[in-house]
């Protein structure tokens, strides 16, 4: 009856900024990054590609509450950078790595149906 | 400010490969990527599946609602899926989602005629569009459940005089929506183990000794060959840590007889599909919806400039 739509869970709402970011207020080079409709699948490869960065000495993600549908990404780096670019950073990396590895699979896809 | 990459090469290796199975091999990357492709095959790969059903006639023993949820079970080929719209953000049909951009309708009359019990299965529903249609599995293992007869999914039975007609309207959705529209049966991946033997503590035990070791395992991980009575790893991969035959070892007095550690970059994914997008397309839409998951992430320009100015303002606080 008054349940909320099913969609709700992945469609950002109307008004609503898909990613919002604030500086923490008493460390500099610390901040918040609130994505919305995300969840694990975003939030933990993102954390994990940024404990790659040398420069990042945090980085955690978390998901407040399971029906709040957003995930908080917290950075805190060195001076040699800052939270924006290491997030950008990762991001790019990521996207890097999925191109490897898609190409990689349509050639082993190529190969094995060769071989068949 | 571009700063030094720290982007991974991953690997990948095929092992097996059929259209509803693949297992493959995925390595230099780490459970964070491995976790977020199992995740996105399962809940945000999409399918077309059906979603409205109107019934115009129904004198079968099953309700209405409980025929539209069958129908919606049912998996329909979705190659289509990727390229086309959700009816939500369609603009051709102002969002009534009944246009050939976001939807394919279907129809089904049947009505039994004759003494005989009436099945009535996937292969009796009519698609508008040829490239969707209920998935057909009979092509393949000829052990297969329905290939006995090779006649669909059983929708509803009637009996004489019973009398089934609709229409219903397949539109694209994901697995986080409703499972229907999960184009995964399983998805699932595991840590390559790693084995070592510890010889000399192997060769301290008698034959019984070690025949009773290797039956602990409850997979079939280790063999003795008959001739040199030496133990061997047959199946690293069956070992499923459950620990048996470490505790088995350290209950036999020979703790470190065997050391098996989880390697951390290396998985073994088996992926099974329903048949609605083949395996291994499954795993390249993918890839494909965590790239775009990412880009959406991507900070917007007013983001960055809203950060700019108080990036100043922050600078005038701190004193610089």
């Amino acid at each position: 009856m008054n349940a909320p739509d099913r969609y709700e869970r992945f469609v950002v709402p109307e008004g609503t900024k898909k990613v919002s970011y604030e500086r923490d207020t008493k460390i500099i080079n610390a901040a918040s990054f609130t994505i919305e409709r995300e969840d694990h699948t975003i939030g933990n490869i993102l954390r994990m590609q940024l404990h790659k960065d040398p420069n990042v000495l945090f980085a955690g993600y978390k998901l407040p509450h399971p029906l709040q549908y957003k995930i908080i990404i917290r950075i805190h780096t060195t001076s040699q950078s800052s939270p924006m670019q290491a997030y950008n950073q990762s991001i790019n990396d990521l996207d890097k790595e999925l191109d490897t590895l898609k190409s990689g699979f349509e050639a082993e896809l190529l190969k094995f149906s060769k071989d068949y | 400010m571009e700063g030094a990459s720290y982007a991974r090469m991953p690997r990948v290796k095929i092992r097996e490969l059929k259209d509803d199975y693949m297992k493959f091999e995925l390595r230099d990357t780490d459970a964070s990527v491995a976790n977020a492709l199992r995740r996105v095959m399962i809940s945000e790969v999409p399918t077309i599946a059906i979603d409205l059903v109107e019934i115009e006639v129904n004198s079968s023993v099953l309700n209405d609602e409980f025929i539209a949820h069958r129908l919606g079970l049912i998996p329909l080929t979705s190659e289509r899926a990727m390229a086309m719209r959700f009816s939500r953000d369609c603009d051709a049909c102002d969002g009534d989602g009944q246009c050939e951009y976001c939807s394919v309708e279907f129809h089904l009359r049947v009505k039994c005629m004759t003494d005989q019990t009436l099945d009535v299965t996937s292969k009796d529903l009519y698609s508008s569009d040829h490239t969707v249609v209920p998935v057909d599995f009979s092509g393949g293992d000829p052990s297969s459940v329905e290939s006995a007869d090779g006649r669909g999914i059983i929708i509803v039975k009637l009996r004489r005089g019973q009398e089934l007609r609709l229409r219903a309207i397949a539109r694209k959705g994901i697995g986080k929506d409703h499972a229907k529209w999960s184009p995964a049966a399983t998805v699932t991946f595991m840590y390559e183990p790693e084995i070592h033997i510890n010889e000399d503590l192997m060769e301290s035990l008698s034959l019984e000794e070690k025949k009773e070791w290797i039956d602990s395992s409850p997979t079939r991980v280790f063999d003795i060959d008959p001739v040199t009575q030496q133990v061997s790893v047959v199946d690293a991969e069956a070992y499923s840590y459950d620990d048996e035959v470490i505790k088995k070892a350290e209950a036999m007095g020979k703790p470190g007889l065997v050391e098996i550690t989880a390697k951390q970059d290396s998985f073994i994914f088996t992926v099974e599909s329903t048949g609605a997008v083949k395996a291994s397309q499954l795993l390249l839409n993918a890839i494909e919806i965590v790239k775009q998951k990412l880009d959406a992430v991507r900070l917007s320009e007013d983001t960055v400039e809203a950060d700019d100015q108080f990036g100043e303002l922050g600078a005038h606080m701190r004193g610089g």
